[in-house]
């Protein structure tokens, strides 16, 4: 074995599986608490007010609520968000490390969009009432 | 044997620093252990589920009411699907955020790219099916996102050819939602596992 290696099983596998068990109990507990909701049967006639999304396309319902143009900034980061490891942002990281020094702008880049996707969910969730005005949430 | 693929998926090797748990939280295995629960519940479900306009409603009913350990079943099955989103975001903001998508594993990030819209894809399908007012206009108000994209009025004729909730959308839901979306999920997490083991290990290591 070289110097600093380690044979994966058991060292890579045991946390891999001790986490796998970890999730799945956790999810066995939860959806005793977490029951999943069911409203009365699907009728076009009656429109709620608001309609919302799914939960994980809110972000993008919120978004397009101030401008339907603001579509086109989702669909312009949406290259670069899949050709990141080919822009020219610095030298890869030189070992495992969060927040390398050398993809600082990457970095900020990603924790802002990140923070705006979920700020304009939670704003969507919990802040728009009937006509999609904003309301308070409790 | 499913010991020694899984064994064969992976390096035989890796660099003890690289196994910090802190570096991955394990992320990816548990965005796929959740798929794996998501499929073994699906598998249940689809012995009471109808995917009709009639019948669907009704058959989440029974399920719920009448079924020993269907409404946990379902409730199982929902949250797992709300977990394999949050972790598989989670992971791919991990990759940006350790530089793990530069090269040479950029191959590996685009698969991974395509598995994260997928598992929006999936969810997505999956929102409809029960056909209470929640599923509709979820989904609707989906369409009516789409309808903003470029050629989106195009996409939505595939995804909708008869209106959102009607027979023929229903049914293209629900194949999209228990065989195509996971079949594509499950090639592309074998390719991902795949291409770990050819880049020798999860994180940058040199």
């Amino acid at each position: 074995m070289k110097r600093g290696y380690v044979k994966s099983s058991p060292h890579f596998f045991r946390p891999v599986k001790v986490s796998m068990l970890l999730l799945v109990a956790a999810l066995i507990g939860l959806a005793w608490l977490i029951p999943a909701p069911l409203q009365e049967q699907a009728d076009i006639a009656r429109v709620p007010n608001p309609v919302k999304s799914a939960w994980f396309l809110l972000w993008i319902q919120e978004l397009v609520s101030y401008s339907k143009y603001l579509i086109y900034l989702v669909l312009a980061l949406t290259p670069l968000f899949l050709f990141l490891p080919w822009l020219p942002i610095g030298t890869p990281a030189a070992k495992a490390t969060w927040f390398p020094k050398e993809q600082r702008l990457v970095t900020v880049t990603a924790l802002a969009l990140a923070a705006a996707v979920l700020a304009l969910t939670l704003v969507a969730l919990f802040f728009r009432g009937p006509n999609w005005q904003l309301v308070a949430p409790f | 044997m499913i010991k020694d693929f899984a064994r064969h998926l992976f390096p035989r090797a890796v660099l003890q620093r690289d196994l910090t748990f802190t570096y991955t939280f394990c992320l990816g295995g548990l965005a796929f252990t959740s798929f794996l629960v998501l499929a073994a519940t699906g598998a249940l479900l689809l012995f009471y589920y109808q995917p009709t306009p009639a019948a669907a409603y009704p058959s989440i009913l029974l399920l719920e009411s009448s079924v020993y350990g269907g409404k946990y079943l379902r409730s199982l099955h929902r949250l797992a699907s709300h977990f394999f989103l949050v972790l598989i975001v989670l992971h791919t903001l991990r990759v940006i955020l350790t530089g793990a998508c530069a090269k040479p594993r950029e191959l590996n990030w685009l698969t991974g790219c395509a598995l994260l819209m997928l598992a929006v894809f999936e969810g997505y399908t999956g929102y409809l099916l029960p056909m209470d007012q929640l599923a509709l206009w979820a989904t609707q108000t989906g369409m009516e996102l789409v309808n903003t994209l470029p050629f989106g009025a195009a996409l939505r004729t595939v995804l909708v050819p008869d209106g959102v909730g009607e027979p023929m959308s229903l049914l293209r839901f629900y194949v999209l939602h228990i065989l195509v979306v996971p079949g594509a999920v499950l090639l592309l997490s074998s390719l991902h596992f795949y291409r770990v083991r050819k880049n020798k290990g999860v994180l940058p290591y040199l």
